[in-house]
This record gives C-alpha cells, structure tokens and sequence, in this order.
C-alpha cells in the first residue's frame, strides 16, 4: 500500500509520496502563509485546515498556519496551484509543477522596468512585504555645483565660524592647543571642494572677510555642469518569494515603472455598523490594504475600518478572520492559465464565490 | 512450499504462452528461466501436479486475491504482471470519468502498471487491467469504474 510520509521542520512541512515511476511533494513554508485559507477550500479531500489564523497572526504563535493531513492528502497539487502566496509548493520528481504546461497556475507578476524607473524608492518603502530593493548610485554632489572658494589664510583669524557655519560640512580647521612656542589656535584650515555647495554662507558670516567665493551655478551652470554627471544609476529587485503582487509598487510609482498582474478580480466590503474595530483584519492583510482611518476634524467620527481595493488581491483572509463576519470577499473572477483537465478547471472556477 | 506454488504458476503461464503462439526461448526470456527449465515444465519433469493444481485454484481466485498473492509469492512486479495477465481468464474495461485530478494514487497502487496520467487524468490500459479494483479504493474522487467484459465464454 502506498504511504505519504510527512516532515516537519519548526512550522514548516513537507509530504511526500515515493514509486518507482514518480515521486510527489508538497511542500509548506508558513512564513509566506498569509492565511487566505484558499488551500483548504480547493483541497479535493479536506486534509488541510486552516489554523487559528487570527491568533497565530497576532500574538506570533508558534504553530503553523495551516495544518496538512498526510493520511488524508492525495498530493494532487491543487493547494499549491491556488495558493496566491506560493506558500505551497508542489514538485513531481523534483519539478515544480508551475512549470509544466498541463497544470493550469494562477497569472500573476510584479515587474519593474528598469530603463523607466528613477530609483525614487518610493515602492521600496510601500512594499507590504519588503519584496522591493532599489539599488541606486547617486552622482557626485561636487560635479553639479560650481564656483570658486578661496580662505585668505593670512587674514583668517582661525575663529572656526565658518567651520561651524557649513551646512555642507565642507570646512576643515586643524585645530590645536596653542603653545609660547606657536601660540596658534589653527595650524591650518581648507575647503573640502568634494563637499561644498558655494552656498556662500561661510563668506557672509566671516567676522573678518577673509573667505572669497561665488557661485556660478546660477549664472553659468548650464554652460559649465553636464547634464550626465546628474543621472542616477540603479537597478531594481523584486524577490518572487515575499512579493504578493498587491499593486502597491504600480500605483505609487511616479513613473509609472512597475506594471503588476493580480490573480483575482472581486469586491470587498466591510459592514461598519458589524464592525467591533478589533485589528485583526488589519494586521493579517498582507497587502496593508486596510487601516484604520484618523478623523479629519476634532470631533468627526471616521469609518471604524479604511479600506483601498487598489492593493487588494481579494484573498480572502480578512473575511476568514473576522470574528464578527463583518467583511465579505467576494471573487468575480480568477486568472489562471488553461488546463484540459476538467475537474482543475472546475476547482478554478471554484475559487469564483 | 511458496517455491513450489510458484513453480506450478509459472508451469500454467508457460503453457498459456506456448498455446499463444510463443516458443520455448521466448518463452523462457519472458519468465527469465532458463529454456532447459522451461522444456522440463512442459514435458512436466521437475513439478509436482499438486503444485500445479494449488496454482490452478490460484488462478480461479478473484481477481485482487490472484494478483496479491502472487505479488507475495514472487515479490516482483514484472512476473507478477505477466502470470496475471496470461492466466486470468476474466476481461475488463475501465474507464476514468473527468472529476479524476490526476493524484495518481492508482497509478502507484496498480500492480499491473496498467494506469498512466496524461493532462492531469488517469488513463487505464484495459488490456493489462486484472480487475482487482484497488485502483477505485484508493481514487479520492470515485472516478474509476471497472467491469467485466461478458465475452460469452
């Protein structure tokens, strides 16, 4: 008789089915579960269930979010194909099956053109699941600037204004204690021309007009400084992995570089006068669509929970975790890739509610 | 004893063999014996006719009893194929209806290997099915139905 075997490593898990002609496997990582509970219902045979997901998310339990019934499992491969998380993965002889054509997988990505993104980060930092790293090269700050500086070192009387005026921390006084033999507080001061800005603040505030300089920034700068020397160079990342394809990127990019293909299409709707304003869809959303507003006005009274559909994926994990059943997911349509198979397309659909 | 049940299973394959039309060489690669061991079978040298009868009631079991005990006795699912398949007097036809998912539980519970998946559904070869239907035991969606060809015999 054939025989899953199940490994468990933290709250991790893996089952495993051997032949001689196959070996299947699925495979659980539970720090990328965002407990949509997608994987329990499209399973054909009950064997994955979802845990409590409200308390494991909020008080950081040490127990997985969905547990997989090895006995019961028939490792199909359906929880791993529904999974809008690739949380679940599954493999046939060590294959994932998302690269094989008879199986449908979900139509998502997030992809960010390089040759238009400006490396403003701005994605980087909305990123729900720090999925995004801009790497970016800033031009030298000396090379768009330009002017002359000059100290009069015999009329400097090594007060340290200056030193202490730059913004651009730009000035250098080689301060020491002064002795009979070089009763000097300074024994030097210069200008760091990689730092300053000819701001001219170090001139204005000179209690003996010893520093002469001029910005030529204004007057000559389209002339003397290179538009080539102000590009930023970079390039961006997004790791697969953490990435849940939320929209946030795409929608707060400035430039419009990041373009983001979502798995569902739906609706979501909060029943405010059911809400009871406890958090918990809040802190499990994995794509921070969800927050709880401040009222615009002293006295206002603001919806108890905001909602923005621009970054949801209508995975349903807010309504599964609502203890009041005060937000209905509702899924109108999912993209995935065709399949002859009947019984997947109709597991698809579904997905549909 | 299981020796000799063996001996008297292989005796039985190796006549159904030469009545199909296959001579004692081929006959012996296919049984991997030797062809002087499979001349002695049939000119019934070196088996006991008890051996061959216990065999004959083997043969007679129904279908899942013929091929499980035969897997136990030979433990090796090549000859364990070809015995219950030359000796089983009985014809099936199975089909696989569209909710199958394509788990493959019956293709690596099929002792006949007679089960393959393609786009995601089980196909089974008729021709080599027993009919021992422990494919349609493990199939987590009932999607296998079986039945035995009335072939007036």
């Amino acid at each position: 008789m054939v025989a899953n075997t199940k490994e468990v490593k933290a709250k991790d898990m893996c089952v495993k089915r051997s032949s001689p002609e196959e070996k299947r496997e699925l495979s659980f990582k539970d720090e990328i579960c965002v407990g949509c509970g997608i994987c329990e219902q499209i399973c054909p045979v009950e064997a994955i269930e979802l845990g409590d997901i409200g308390a494991i998310v909020r008080t950081g339990a040490e127990v997985p979010k969905i547990s997989i019934d090895e006995n019961k499992c028939v490792l199909c491969g359906m929880c791993s194909v529904g999974c809008p998380a690739d949380a679940l993965e599954f493999k046939l002889d060590d294959i994932s099956i998302k690269e094989m054509d008879e199986y449908p997988s979900l139509i998502k990505s997030a992809e960010i053109d390089d040759d238009t993104c400006i490396y403003c980060k701005a994605c980087e930092t909305a990123c729900p699941r720090e999925a995004i790293t801009i790497a970016r090269s800033l031009p030298d700050r000396s090379k768009l600037v330009t002017g002359e500086i000059e100290i009069d070192k015999n009329t400097c009387i090594s007060c340290g204004v200056c030193e202490e005026m730059c913004p651009a921390d730009a000035i250098v006084m080689e301060h020491h204690e002064p002795t009979s033999v070089d009763p000097t507080v300074s024994s030097d001061i210069y200008v760091d021309k990689d730092k300053c800005v000819y701001c001219l603040i170090c001139r204005k505030s000179c209690p003996v007009d010893a520093i002469k300089a001029v910005c030529r920034s204004c007057s000559y700068g389209d002339y003397d400084l290179k538009p080539e020397d102000s590009e930023i160079e970079g390039s961006s990342f997004i790791d697969d992995e953490s990435c849940i394809n939320c929209g946030w990127c795409k929608e707060i990019c400035p430039v419009d570089a990041a373009e983001v293909k979502k798995p569902f299409k739906g609706e979501l709707s909060i029943d405010q006068d059911k809400c009871t304003t406890c958090g918990a869809c809040v802190d499990i959303c994995p794509c921070d669509v969800l927050s709880f507003p401040k009222p615009a006005e002293s006295g206002q009274i603001p919806e108890k929970v905001f909602k923005d559909e621009r970054f949801c994926i209508y995975c349903g994990a807010c309504g599964k975790v609502c203890p009041v059943e005060a937000i209905d997911v509702k899924r109108t349509d999912v993209n995935y890739t065709p399949t002859k198979s009947k019984s997947w397309k109709n597991k698809m659909e579904s997905l549909k509610s | 004893m299981p020796k000799h049940i063996v001996s008297g299973l292989k005796y039985l394959t190796a006549v159904e063999l030469i009545r199909d039309g296959y001579n004692q060489k081929e006959v012996a690669k296919i049984l991997e014996m030797d062809r002087s061991t499979v001349s002695h079978y049939l000119n019934g040298r070196n088996l006991s006719w008890n051996s061959i009868e216990v065999a004959e009631i083997i043969t007679k079991f129904c279908p899942r009893d013929f091929l499980t005990l035969t897997f136990a006795l030979l433990n090796d699912s090549e000859k364990t194929r070809i015995i219950v398949k030359t000796c089983s007097k009985k014809e099936f036809h199975a089909t696989v209806e569209d909710s199958c998912i394509g788990c493959g539980l019956c293709a690596d519970t099929c002792l006949m290997n007679a089960i393959v998946l393609d786009d995601l559904k089980a196909h089974i070869d008729s021709e080599w099915c027993c009919g021992c239907l422990m494919c349609g035991d493990v199939c987590p969606t009932n999607s296998i139905k079986i039945s035995e060809e009335k072939n007036g015999c």
